[in-house]
């Protein structure tokens, strides 16, 4: 893979450079993709650098958690670090042949950075840092969140990254192709009867539409694991993979999820500002409710619930045995009631604060 | 609670696991060594599970009438030991059986109620679009049954601490 790393750095540097790759490791990068980490030295007639890197591969089909693309992820990143200043890593490259690093894969910088973010709360050792990393946080989302969608993405990649026939020529038919989606994979994706909260959600949030909202760019997996952080700020927001165009409210709603499953308190700041919704609203002026918010922790949840789910079918029906996939279920047991309870089930005694019951 | 993956599985995944994900990266011998042994102990309690209850009911009861039989065929001896034996066979062999588990397919039958339930709430949601409220109630019923089942699922199986592997 060293050799592979250098070609691609080469292409992207300039022919005329030496490399040597050094320390090439795997690390836990997250659960969708393999990813590496190793340092590039290059030179260049007498000027030396250190580039830090990271590699993200994709693991085999049947194990791969989001089916999604290393070009399209490349082209987001150089497109936000263009004409943005969201904090991203540059992205060296890509490569689509499997037989260049065994499978696609890209070459990015290594953010500087605390990726622990973990540490940020619960008395962990920069909680002091949680105050301002939020709000950085919440600014970098608005600011993604209120880019014009044209300039960020001109080809269209990230109106239906994974070809399920969504549509975004408007709000609703955004919302309603999204639907299609979830119910017509529904059956394929269900391995056990339990799975039966989804089908609710889906179902239930198809008749409580909530008003509509601009599309944006979104994340598309905004969550505590995905930054990175220093002095006080947000140093990379990472892991793009599952960017789209949506309503930025997902955003929202999937954060406010993997919160929970995360054991983190990021939806709490910035707390001088009364929280990150608070703080959110006062610098986009949307207004985002509780009710909506609610909705769309549900509508995230679906979202990335369908490709976990279906690699967990995978899993179970024997086409591969990665240990991963199983410990997903019972580390997102948690949510399975936060989620009946968004839905105002009878005894969850949260109907009356969430729009989406019945 | 879930039905698939069942714990059969789930120890599979972890022998798996250890296999291919574990021991092929460990490096010193007595590592390796532990990490087969644990293996071994997980094919153990995938061997032990499914015939568990049911040993341990039959056997109580054998044990209770071995004392009882015991105590009868010594029970005209004069002596401590004697004594003794005729006591247990009074306390202990006297115990009530136990009821033994029967080896049915409860969880296949969950499964197919599961699913059951599933159906229903498809079936309930084309009554609400068109619109007969009384689906609203229909609705809640079901979902008063989910609830504190999701709710035992999730104490049931849940670890504290966070994704692992995640910030």
């Amino acid at each position: 893979m060293e050799r592979a790393i250098s070609e691609l750095l080469r292409e992207a540097l300039g022919n005329n450079c030496d490399i040597a790759i050094e320390g090439l490791a795997p690390i836990p990068g997250g659960f969708s993709r393999e990813t590496f980490s190793c340092t590039a030295l290059v030179t260049q007639g007498d000027a030396k650098e250190v580039l830090p890197l990271i590699i993200r591969k994709d693991p085999p089909e049947e194990v791969c958690i989001l089916q999604t693309s290393r070009a399209n992820e490349h082209e987001l990143i150089e497109s936000l670090r263009a004409h943005t200043s969201v904090p991203v890593s540059r992205s060296y490259g890509y490569e689509l042949d499997p037989d260049v690093f065994g499978s696609a894969a890209m070459v990015l910088q290594r953010a500087d950075g605390n990726g622990k973010t973990s540490q940020l709360f619960n008395d962990g050792a920069d909680v002091d840092q949680a105050e301002e990393v939020m709000r950085h946080l919440c600014e970098v989302l608005v600011e993604l969140h209120q880019a014009d969608i044209a300039v960020i993405d001109p080809r269209g990649i990230l109106q239906d990254p994974r070809g399920v026939g969504i549509r975004t020529s408007s709000w609703d038919d955004y919302m309603d192709s999204t639907f299609q989606y979830y119910l017509s994979t529904y059956d394929q994706i269900v391995y056990d009867p339990s799975s039966i909260i989804l089908l609710d959600a889906y179902l239930t949030l198809r008749r409580r539409k909530p008003r509509p909202l601009r599309l944006s760019v979104v994340h598309g997996d905004f969550n505590p694991a995905n930054f990175l952080y220093k002095n006080g700020k947000v140093s990379a927001l990472i892991d793009w993979e599952n960017s789209r165009i949506g309503d930025p409210r997902e955003d929202l709603g999937w954060m406010t999820t993997m919160d929970i499953l995360s054991n983190t308190h990021v939806m709490d700041y910035p707390k001088k500002e009364g929280g990150f919704i608070s703080y959110y609203n006062k610098l986009t002026g949307w207004d985002v409710t509780k009710e909506e918010v609610d909705y769309f922790t549900l509508f995230g949840s679906a979202n990335i619930g369908v490709p976990v789910q279906s690699a967990i079918y995978r899993r179970i029906a024997g086409e591969h045995r990665q240990f991963m996939h199983l410990y997903l279920i019972q580390s997102s047991a948690p949510a399975i009631p936060s989620m009946a309870q968004l839905l105002g089930y009878p005894g969850s005694n949260s109907s009356e604060t969430t729009g989406a019951s019945s | 609670m879930n039905t698939t993956p069942s714990i059969d599985d789930l120890l599979e995944g972890l022998i798996f696991a250890l296999s291919d994900e574990i021991l092929p990266y460990l490096t010193n011998e007595k590592s390796q060594a532990t990490a087969v042994m644990m293996q071994s102990v997980i094919q153990e309690i995938r061997q032990m599970l499914p015939v568990f209850d049911i040993c341990i009911a039959e056997e109580h009861n054998q044990m209770t009438k071995v004392l009882r039989d015991v105590a009868s065929l010594v029970g005209s001896i004069n002596g401590d030991a004697a004594t003794r034996i005729s006591e247990r066979g009074a306390t202990l062999g006297a115990v009530a059986d136990v009821p033994v588990p029967e080896k049915k397919d409860v969880a296949g039958a969950h499964r197919a109620l599961g699913f059951a339930l599933q159906e229903t709430l498809r079936d309930l949601d084309e009554l609400q679009r068109k619109g007969f409220t009384i689906a609203d109630d229909a609705l809640d019923a079901v979902r008063s049954y989910l609830y504190p089942s999701f709710v035992r699922y999730a104490n049931t199986v849940s670890v504290e601490g966070g994704m692992v592997g995640r910030g």
